[in-house]
C-alpha cells in the first residue's frame, strides 16, 4: 500500500481497524474507518482514543469525506491523523488538504508526481479553511 | 447493454462515435474507418452490426473515438436516420444550413483542420 | 489602467489563479488524450472548466460573473468566436455565454485568451457551486434598495474552487438580487438571496430549495435579515447541510430541492442552525473591511450629464414613432433623472433567442464604449442591458443598434422569447426548441402587434431539465419526444418574481406547427376577452385556464 503525505506527518499503522458501529464494543481502538455516511457526532466519545481516521471515496465524485474531514477539525478539534482511501484523483490533493485530511491511500497505479504537483500548483486559495494558504475572502 | 433490435424492411444499421480531439460526430465504413460523413457509413443488418459493434468498442480508444452506438437508419445514399436526434446527428444543426454536414462542408473542413 | 465599471478589476494574485488553473487544466486534458485519465474522470474535471461534450462538437460555456462585462471583454468574447468558433456566441438564462463549434485541442488556448481579458469558465458546469447571477438593473435601477454586485463578487470567490463544496451531490445555483423586485427568480435558485439595507448594514433574505427542472419547487425562506458579517458563515452551513445529507443515488433526486422537501423546510433549518451553532464564526465572519477591500475594485460610472436631455427625447420620440416604441419597451428607469437602462434585445423576429454574431458583440462593445462607460449586461432572459445611458443620447445608441440589426423593440413582449438551444446542439434535449422560437418570433414579430398584446413571456425547452425556464413562462413549451418524433407540451400562468408560480399543463403534446398555431389561438382570446388595461396572466387569472385550453386545442 502506498501512502502519500499531503503534509509533513508521521503516517501511523492501520492495524486493527475497525469500523464505526465497532467502536462500542472496541472502545480502545485507535483506528477507525468510516462510511461517507456515517455521523462524526457518533464518532464523539471515542475521539480520545483514537489516533487514526480513515474516510472513504466509494467513487472521487462522492464529496461527502471532504465535509467529515472539516467537521472533525473544527467542530471536534481532533488532532490525529486523518487518511483517505477509494476512488481518488490527484486533481483533488489540494481540496482535500485545504479540508484537513493528512494522508491518502493512492490507487493502484497512480503517479506520484501528479500528486506532488498539485499541491504546489496554487498560490492561494480564496477561501478561508484552517489550513489554506493565504486566504482572500475569509482572511 | 441494451439488446439491438432488427431493423425492419428498408432500414438498417450504422455505427457511430464522437471523435475525442475536436467532438466531431463520426459513422464507420465497411473497413472499420471511423468517417465524417454518414453517405461513407457501412449499412450493416442485425447479424453484422451486433460483432461489429463489439470490435469497434475494443478498438475505441486506440482508434480516438469515444461512445461508440447502433443507430436505425432507412436505406439510401446516404441513410436517412429514423429519430430526429439521429437526423440532426448525421446532418447538422437544423437551424443552421450553412453547417450542414454536406459533401461540400466536408471537404472544407478537411481543408482548414 | 482605467478601472472598469460595475464589475470587480482583477488584481495581479487573481490573474496568477487563472493562469495556475489553465496550467492545471491543460495537463488534465493531456492524461486524457495520453489515456491516463478515463472519460469518466475526465468529464467532471472539463465540466468545472465549462467544456461539455454535445451534440457536434465541445461546448465551451464561458463565466459572466452576476452578467456583468468591460467592453474589453466582449470584444474578446467576438474573438473567440471568430478565432475558434463559426463567428458567433450564445447567451444562456445564465448570463452566460457558450460557444457550440469548440474542439478539445483548443480549449486550453481559448482559456488563455479569455484570461488576457480577465475571464474564464470556471464552475460553469458540474456539480459544484455554478456562476452566481444577479439582477441586470443593479447599481442602476431606481427600484433598487442595494447593489447586490458586491455581495455577488463576494460569493463568486467564496465558491471558486471551494475545497468541501466542489463535488457536491448535483449542480448549486445561487442568485442575488437588491431589488424588492426579484429580478433574479431568487425563488427559483438552489439558494436566492435577496439583499436590502438594515441600519448596521446589509441584511439578507435567503430562499432554499427552488428550482425547474424535472420537479419545479418555488424555494422558501431560509432565514430573514441575516447580517452581512454572517452571510458567508450562514452559507457554508447550508453547503455543509446539502453535502453531508443530499441524495447521490439518484441524478433526479439530488437536488437541494429535494432534500429539503423531503426532510420539510423547519427540519432543513433545524439542521443549519445547528451546523452554525457548531462553527467557530468568527473565523467566516464577513466584515466590514473585507466587503471594503472587495467593493474597493469596484468602479462605479461618473454620473455627469446636461440638464435637458428629457426633453430632448421626449422630442425625439415625437419625430421618430418607432424609435418611441422602443424606448417604450426597452427602457427602464434609472435612479439619475438625466439617465435610463437600456435593454438590447436580441430577439428579433425570426432569430435565434440569445445568438450574437463576432459583429455585434464588436458593435456593442463599441456603443457601450461611447455611451453606457463601456459596461455591458447579460440577463437572464437572454438580452443585453446598457446600464448608465444618457437621455439626451438615447436616439444614438438606438440608430447603433439598428445598424447591427439590434433594434427589437420587445422587451417583456411576446417576442422577448427564451428558450434553451434544444435538440439542434444539446445532447441531453428531445425536441428541437431553436425552430419553434423563430416560428413563434415570426408570428408575433411585429412589433405594433407586441405592444398592444403587452406583457407577455414565453418560454421553450427541448427537455425536462428546463433549461428554458418553461414552468416560469407565462407560456410555456416543452418539447417532448415520441419514437424519435418531436411533440410540445403547452403550459400556462407561470411566473418568477414576486409572486412566482409554475405553471400547469394545458393538454396533451402538440406538433410544432400545431403549438404555434394554438398559442397564436390563445392570445388572440385574451385580446377579445381582456378588461381594460388587463394583462394576459391577469385575464388567464380572471378566466381561468379551461376556455384557453378550449381555443387551444378547438380547431386541432
Amino acid at each position: 500500500m502506498a501512502l502519500f503525505k499531503l503534509r509533513k506527518c508521521h503516517p501511523r499503522e492501520d492495524d486493527h481497524s475497525v469500523m464505526l458501529p465497532e467502536l462500542e464494543t472496541h472502545p480502545e481502538a485507535q483506528v477507525v474507518r468510516l462510511h461517507p455516511d456515517d455521523s462524526i457526532e457518533a464518532l464523539k466519545p471515542f475521539l480520545g482514543n483514537l489516533s487514526l481516521i480513515i474516510l472513504n471515496f466509494p467513487v472521487f465524485r462522492d464529496g461527502r469525506a471532504f465535509t467529515q474531514a472539516r467537521a472533525l477539525r473544527e467542530y471536534e478539534h481532533y488532532r490525529g491523523e486523518i487518511r483517505v482511501e477509494g476512488h481518488i484523483l490527484p486533481d483533488q490533493a489540494e481540496f482535500l488538504k485545504q479540508c484537513g485530511v493528512d494522508t491518502v491511500v493512492l490507487p493502484e497505479g497512480s503517479d506520484v508526481t501528479l500528486w506532488e504537483e498539485q499541491l504546489k500548483r496554487f498560490s492561494f486559495s480564496y477561501q478561508e479553511t484552517f489550513f489554506s494558504k493565504t486566504p482572500s475572502v475569509g482572511a | 447493454m441494451k439488446r439491438l433490435s432488427r431493423p425492419g424492411p428498408g432500414e438498417t444499421l450504422l455505427l457511430t462515435a464522437t471523435r475525442l480531439l475536436d467532438g466531431r460526430i463520426v459513422w464507420r465504413d465497411a473497413a472499420g474507418i471511423w468517417q465524417e460523413h454518414v453517405g461513407k457509413a457501412a449499412q450493416m443488418t442485425l447479424e453484422e452490426a451486433e460483432p461489429a459493434l463489439e470490435k469497434a468498442q475494443e478498438t475505441a480508444v486506440s482508434q480516438g473515438v469515444m461512445g461508440v452506438y447502433v443507430v436505425l437508419a432507412h436505406e439510401g445514399h446516404p441513410p436517412q436516420p429514423v429519430t430526429m436526434k439521429e437526423h440532426i446527428r448525421a446532418f447538422g444543426p437544423s437551424v443552421h444550413p450553412e453547417f450542414a454536414y454536406s459533401s461540400t462542408s466536408l471537404s472544407q473542413s478537411e481543408a482548414s483542420s | 489602467m482605467t478601472k472598469s465599471v460595475g464589475h470587480y478589476n482583477y488584481e495581479p494574485k487573481d490573474k496568477a489563479f487563472l493562469q495556475e488553473r489553465i496550467a492545471e487544466f491543460e495537463e488534465q486534458v493531456e492524461r486524457r488524450l495520453k489515456g491516463t485519465l478515463s472519460e469518466e474522470e475526465f468529464k467532471p474535471l472539463r465540466l468545472m472548466n465549462g467544456l461539455y461534450l454535445q451534440v457536434h462538437a465541445y461546448m465551451l460555456r464561458v463565466a459572466i460573473p452576476y452578467g456583468v462585462l468591460d467592453s474589453r471583454q466582449l470584444r474578446k468574447l467576438a474573438h473567440i468566436a471568430r478565432r475558434y468558433d463559426r463567428g458567433y456566441g450564445h447567451f444562456t438564462t445564465r448570463q452566460n455565454i457558450q460557444f457550440n463549434w469548440i474542439s478539445l485541442e483548443d480549449a486550453p488556448a481559448i482559456l488563455r485568451d479569455l484570461a488576457e481579458a480577465d475571464m474564464h469558465a470556471i464552475q460553469t458546469s458540474g456539480n459544484c457551486i455554478r456562476n452566481v447571477t444577479s439582477d441586470e438593473y443593479a447599481g442602476a435601477a431606481k427600484d433598487e434598495l442595494m447593489d447586490p454586485r458586491v455581495h455577488a463578487e463576494i460569493l463568486r470567490q467564496w465558491s471558486t474552487l471551494h475545497p468541501e463544496f466542489t463535488f457536491l451531490p448535483r449542480k448549486f445555483k445561487i442568485a442575488i438580487s437588491g431589488s424588492p423586485e426579484d429580478r433574479v427568480a431568487a425563488r427559483f435558485h438552489d439558494i436566492g438571496i435577496l439583499a436590502r439595507p438594515g441600519e448596521n448594514g446589509p441584511l439578507f433574505r435567503i430562499f432554499v430549495g427552488g428550482g425547474l427542472g424535472r420537479t419545479p419547487v418555488v424555494g422558501q425562506e431560509l432565514f430573514d435579515g441575516v447580517p452581512e458579517e454572517e452571510l458567508l458563515a450562514t452559507l457554508e452551513a447550508t453547503l455543509r447541510v446539502y453535502n453531508a445529507f443530499g441524495r447521490r443515488d439518484n441524478l433526479y433526486r439530488s437536488r437541494i430541492k429535494i432534500l429539503v422537501q423531503t426532510i420539510g423546510v423547519d427540519a432543513f433549518r433545524e439542521a443549519v442552525k445547528a451546523e452554525l451553532e457548531k462553527m467557530d464564526i468568527s473565523h467566516y465572519r464577513l466584515t466590514k473591511e473585507k466587503v471594503a477591500a472587495i467593493r474597493a475594485r469596484f468602479a462605479a460610472p461618473t454620473l455627469d450629464a446636461p440638464d435637458g436631455g428629457t426633453a430632448t427625447l421626449a422630442e425625439q420620440m415625437q419625430r421618430d414613432s418607432v424609435f418611441a416604441r422602443w424606448v417604450k419597451s426597452n427602457i427602464h428607469a434609472h435612479f439619475d433623472e438625466r439617465y435610463c437602462i437600456a435593454t438590447v434585445s436580441l430577439k428579433s423576429p425570426g432569430e435565434i433567442p440569445g445568438d450574437v454574431t463576432d459583429r455585434q458583440m464588436d458593435g456593442l462593445a463599441d456603443l457601450a464604449d461611447r455611451y453606457a462607460f463601456g459596461e455591458i449586461r447579460i440577463t437572464h432572459l437572454q438580452n443585453v442591458v446598457f446600464g448608465h445611458v444618457r437621455k439626451d443620447q438615447l436616439y444614438d445608441v438606438w440608430q447603433g443598434l439598428m445598424a447591427l440589426g439590434l433594434g427589437a423593440a420587445n422587451i417583456g413582449l411576446a417576442g422577448d422569447i427564451v428558450s434553451c438551444p434544444g435538440l439542434d446542439y444539446c445532447s441531453l434535449a428531445n425536441a428541437r426548441s431553436l425552430p419553434l422560437a423563430q416560428k413563434l418570433g415570426s408570428r408575433f414579430g411585429d412589433m405594433e402587434l407586441q405592444a398592444e398584446i403587452g406583457a407577455m413571456s414565453i418560454n421553450i425547452s427541448g427537455c425536462i431539465n428546463a433549461c428554458g425556464h418553461h414552468h416560469a413562462g407565462h407560456i410555456g413549451i416543452l418539447g417532448v419526444d415520441k419514437r424519435g418524433k418531436e411533440f410540445y407540451q403547452i403550459l400556462i400562468g407561470g411566473q418568477a418574481g414576486e409572486e412566482a408560480a409554475i405553471g400547469a399543463i394545458l393538454g396533451p403534446a402538440l406538433t410544432e406547427d400545431e403549438t404555434v398555431e394554438a398559442i397564436s389561438r390563445m392570445i388572440d382570446h385574451y385580446l377579445s376577452h381582456r378588461d381594460i388595461g388587463e394583462s394576459f396572466l391577469q385575464t388567464l387569472h380572471r378566466l381561468g385556464k379551461a376556455p384557453f385550453k378550449e381555443v387551444a386545442y378547438g380547431s386541432v
